[in-house]
């Protein structure tokens, strides 16, 4: 018995080390060089919680953040009601039921910077496919500037919609499998119409999972900047920056527009805010949907 | 006769309702398919265009086929080299993370030890815990110490080392193998580790299958993180990064029939797999949340 607790061990390390190395690692040292003025080389200067004054001033930052909640916001306004639609109209039988769920669930499964690319072809303003289609039968006159800066948030939501509807089905469609079919008899027999039932008891019903996908899709969608990084860097003039990709380039530098020297003691500071931003989002989000489940 | 006449009408109007409501709901949903499959169909058709077609006529169908654009693409824009290295990184991402996923899954649900509570708490944490690019640094830096920032190892490693997701699907699949079997092979003189390569990983290959199907697809997908390696290593750059690399370049415009191909060389093993084993995605999906 206690040689098989030796040989869990063995088994666990491997799994323990990259945890510990490479996953935790990092949190401390970030947790660290946020106290610190450093920027990659030289000594690392001991200045208290002056990063996270430089942070409450940063017009930058504060801007991404607001930027993140239009672009989280506008993405979930539209993803979750359509997600559930969809999920409730497949979720009876009918004709080619499992095809159209395989269509739908089919965009997420690409790379979310290969198809920012596949977008930037489609969305250029200039030879755009999209404007090249839409002048093509007169729907428009003029090319559209997708990604000026009036449009561009928009466009960036438009591409994280695409993205994301398939995989927020697929979980309401888990959710109302768990739904037994005898309270769908039961109101059928009371007479319901599929509207009031719908309501009385699917909606009802799913409350407490529709809570996780919808608490899963705010911290997602906060995070995520992958696609707007290969698509807009963030501009033009920060309109569609976001707070993770403001992070990202304060740590590594590349684009021309960006400060050229690596922040790595302000970003961390910068990182452990984010971090407590979408933290305390979640937070409060569970605290309100919790009263509003009570209620019903 | 009034009435019946009246109750055929009332039947008939109901009849045409439902049949109405029925070609709604039709035209929805196929607009919902069309919007996304949209792109896909762009993307692919795309790829066989030459770029004056691309960039100056609202075609979608390609008015000649153009297979040279693969060709072009896997020989002079590199691609050869960023798919080989994609093809590297992803088939030894997924073997390691199966491996050290499925061995401490098998430890912790088979053996009770000291420590082992702590460790699930682990193990989720590091799934809701981001601070972004931040941990990029400190992760490069110690590749830096062990001699592997140079190589693709050091973008595998870390990728293996984020294989919380793969552990909470296996440990799901462990409920499904009885006790009973592992007394039997332990009485029949097999040891713990032999239990594991002769009983567990065999009837563990359904969900060893929807695991491994994840964890390639999140590194074949992979941006940001071979960004930051290869950055001034490009022959080490994988697909994604390869690609983003070209909306960069000098002359973009010049090359978006490339951009198409490679962005299809970079879709296509998805979508293949796809066709064929859509609801193992799906599976990922699902036990990756449930866990």
């Amino acid at each position: 018995m206690k040689q098989k607790k030796i040989h869990a061990y063995v088994f666990v390390f491997p799994s323990l080390f990259l945890t510990l190395v490479f996953g935790i690692y990092p949190l401390l040292w970030a947790l660290r060089y946020m106290f610190y003025d450093y920027q990659g080389f030289g000594t690392p200067v001991f200045i208290g919680l002056d990063n996270f004054g430089r942070v409450m001033r940063d017009h930058q930052f504060w801007s991404a953040v607001g930027n993140t909640g239009i672009y989280a916001l506008g993405k979930l306004v539209v993803t979750i009601p359509m997600s559930l639609l969809l999920a409730i109209i497949l979720n009876r039988k009918m004709k080619g039921r499992s095809f159209l769920r395989a269509i739908y669930y089919l965009p997420t499964i690409f790379s979310a910077s290969v198809m920012a690319i596949v977008f930037f072809i489609i969305f250029n303003s200039y030879n755009g496919i999209l404007n090249q289609l839409l002048i093509r039968f007169h729907i428009i006159n003029e090319p559209i500037g997708w990604l000026s800066a009036d449009h561009a948030m928009m466009t960036t939501i438009i591409i994280a919609i695409w993205g994301a509807v398939g995989n927020y089905m697929l979980l309401f469609l888990a959710g109302l499998q768990g739904i037994p079919n005898d309270l769908y008899e039961a109101a059928s027999l009371d007479g319901a119409n599929e509207f009031q039932k719908l309501k009385n008891v699917t909606i009802p019903l799913l409350g407490p999972v529709m809570q996780m996908i919808i608490m899963l899709a705010i911290t997602i969608s906060l995070k995520g900047y992958e696609s707007i990084m290969v698509l807009t860097e963030g501009g033009p003039y920060g309109k569609t920056e976001v707070m993770y990709l403001y992070l990202f380039k304060l740590l590594f530098p590349v684009s021309a527009e960006a400060q050229s020297i690596q922040q790595l003691g302000y970003g961390s500071a910068v990182g452990f805010t984010t971090a407590v931003i979408v933290g305390g989002v979640t937070l409060v989000y569970f605290r309100i949907s919790k009263k509003l489940n009570d209620v019903y | 006769m009034n009435n019946t006449r009246t109750h055929t009408r009332s039947v008939m109007s109901q009849l045409l309702t439902r049949s109405l409501g029925k070609a709604v709901l039709w035209i929805f949903l196929i607009a919902a398919a069309l919007l996304a499959l949209f792109p896909i169909i762009m993307v692919v058709l795309g790829s066989f265009k030459t770029n004056q077609e691309l960039t100056g006529s609202a075609t979608i169908w390609p008015s000649s086929w153009h297979f040279s654009n693969y060709l072009e693409a896997w020989k002079n824009a590199n691609f050869s080299r960023y798919t080989l290295n994609s093809i590297f990184v992803s088939v030894v991402t997924t073997v390691g993370t199966l491996l050290v996923a499925s061995m401490s899954a098998y430890a912790v649900n088979r053996v009770s030890f000291i420590g082992k509570k702590a460790y699930s708490l682990l193990m989720a944490s590091t799934l809701f815990i981001s601070i972004g690019a931040v941990v990029l640094r400190p992760q490069f830096d110690l590749m830096v110490m062990l001699g592997l920032n140079k190589t693709l190892w050091g973008v595998i490693i870390i990728l293996i080392s984020a294989h919380a997701t793969c552990y909470f699907i296996l440990i799901g699949f462990f409920q499904s193998i009885p006790r009973d079997l592992d007394e039997a092979a332990m009485i029949d003189g097999c040891n713990f580790y032999s239990v594991y390569l002769r009983i567990i990983l065999p009837l563990l290959r359904p969900a060893l299958a929807v695991a491994g199907l994840g964890a390639f697809q999140g590194s074949w997908n992979e941006y940001i993180l071979p960004l930051v390696f290869t950055m001034s290593n490009p022959q080490l750059q994988t697909l994604p990064v390869g690609l983003a690399n070209l909306r960069y370049g000098i002359g973009a415009a010049s090359e978006v029939q490339l951009m198409m191909a490679g962005a299809c060389l970079s879709i296509l093993p998805l979508l293949v797999v796809y066709v064929f084993a859509n609801k193992s995605f799906m599976q990922v999906t699902l036990g990756a949340v449930k866990g």
